[in-house]
């Protein structure tokens, strides 16, 4: 995939400081003591994605915050009743997610799942967990590609897989829609799972992997970064104030 | 087939965490699918948990027909909440699908994981892993809004979120999402018995 060689090309990261990053990101759009300061944290986050090589995700994701942001300004400003608390209640549902949202984003694409697990393994997470989660994140993508053939299959079989198809026939689409897709992700967990026995994953031995992760400069410069960002929102609230 | 005979004193084998990997994957996608239409209006933002509980029935239910030992739904509850949590969403909601995956899991091995109604029940209570935020929301809406309204909060927001954020609200949030999910796990299971069991997919 694409991923592999723009990866290359920007900085490299250990898998576990960008759990870290995300928690720092996290804390600090929970703590965020004002909208600057929330601007600012996704600003840092279109920088972390610069240096990742991911030009086009970091302004476009900065650009559509600044908006949001004067949106909310604006409202703040004219309205009054009930339509200004309903879109209080929304936007700080959305200003607390949308920083974390969008390091997520760059956290998933940037990080392979072979990285991942030897990562999950040198900080001794429970084999138990990092397996599935190893396994959802892989599958994702496959759910997408499959929904694709579902739809094809379905007009071809004058099944119709919009939602006008849903009010006129609700059984029999939704039966169209679910069943191929369990099956198939059923037939999917067969599958896979003879493959990782066959490939050694419940062998007792600590795994090795081609890709050597470990803890470099850049990491810990981005990970100062990220501290040194929530450490100001918690103590000098004044200066976004 | 003596290594599965094995395995169900042994716990969950790789196959089992397989399944509960793929099953979360599609139970997350639906749930996203259920609920993005509601999380970005500011009016049908609190019926959001309905969303997300219309679709998932039938494979919750799968999954738990096809792995059948304690723990898998657990392993779904709090890999919901990781991603979640990833992903940005609140704390609460995190948290939530994890303490009510846990909670599932407890309900349905009481049943062993056979009993239909019993499964049916344990997904209505994951259901309500979502709501937490709302809970949340509801026990503190000044802290809500502390960010965006700089001076403290305003006595005027008070009054409108009291005038139409009711408390009843809370409990609509929480008696429709079981219901919804209730209809879910209905035709979830009328899904399984006609096509799943015949198919041999379930274990």
């Amino acid at each position: 995939m694409m991923g592999g060689a723009s990866s290359r090309r920007g900085l490299w990261l250990d898998p576990r400081t960008k759990i870290l990053l995300l928690l720092f990101c996290i804390l600090s759009a929970m703590m965020a003591p004002s909208l600057f300061y929330e601007l600012g944290l996704v600003v840092l986050i279109g920088l972390l994605g610069v240096c990742f090589g991911k030009w086009k995700y970091a302004w476009k994701g900065v650009l559509f915050y600044a908006l949001i942001v004067l949106l909310t300004l604006w409202i703040m400003d004219t309205m009054t009743g009930t339509w200004r608390t309903m879109f209080i209640a929304f936007l700080g549902l959305f200003h607390k997610v949308y920083p974390c949202g969008m390091l997520s984003g760059i956290v998933l694409s940037t990080t392979k799942v072979s990285e991942f697990l030897s990562a999950m393994n040198r900080i001794h997470a429970p084999k138990k967990l990092v397996i599935p989660l190893a396994v959802m994140l892989r599958y994702v993508p496959t759910i997408q590609e499959d929904w694709r053939f579902i739809k094809d299959a379905m007009r071809m079989r004058d099944v119709s897989p919009s939602p006008k198809g849903l009010l006129t026939h609700p059984a029999m689409t939704v039966e169209c829609i679910y069943v191929p897709l369990m099956m198939a992700a059923s037939k999917a967990a067969d599958e896979l799972s003879i493959a990782s026995i066959t490939r050694g994953i419940e062998n007792p031995k600590p795994r090795t992997c081609l890709v050597q992760i470990h803890i470099g400069p850049a990491d810990l410069l981005a990970g100062i970064c990220f501290a040194a960002y929530l450490a100001v929102g918690l103590y000098w609230k004044g200066v976004f104030g | 087939m003596s290594n599965q005979v094995n395995s169900l004193k042994k716990g969950l084998t790789v196959k089992d965490l397989v399944t509960t990997g793929i099953f979360s994957a599609i139970f997350f996608v639906f749930t996203l699918v259920g609920g993005l239409p509601f999380a970005p209006n500011p009016v049908l933002t609190f019926y959001m948990p309905m969303g997300a509980a219309l679709l998932c029935g039938p494979i919750y239910l799968l999954m738990v027909a096809k792995v059948q030992k304690r723990w898998s739904v657990t392993i779904l509850g709090i890999i919901m909440g990781i991603i979640w949590f990833a992903t940005g969403m609140h704390w609460a909601f995190s948290l939530g699908y994890i303490g009510m995956g846990l909670i599932a899991d407890l309900v349905a091995g009481a049943g062993h994981y056979r009993n239909k109604a019993i499964n049916l029940l344990s997904y209505m209570l994951i259901s309500l892993g979502g709501i937490y935020t709302y809970v949340v929301f509801f026990l503190d809406p000044d802290g809500w809004a502390s960010t965006m309204l700089k001076n403290g909060t305003e006595q005027s927001y008070i009054d409108t979120m009291n005038a139409s954020a009711p408390s009843w609200l809370l409990v609509v949030i929480i008696a429709g999402t079981l219901a919804v999910a209730a209809f879910s796990g209905w035709v979830g299971g009328k899904m399984l018995k006609k096509q799943f069991e015949k198919a041999g997919i379930t274990a």
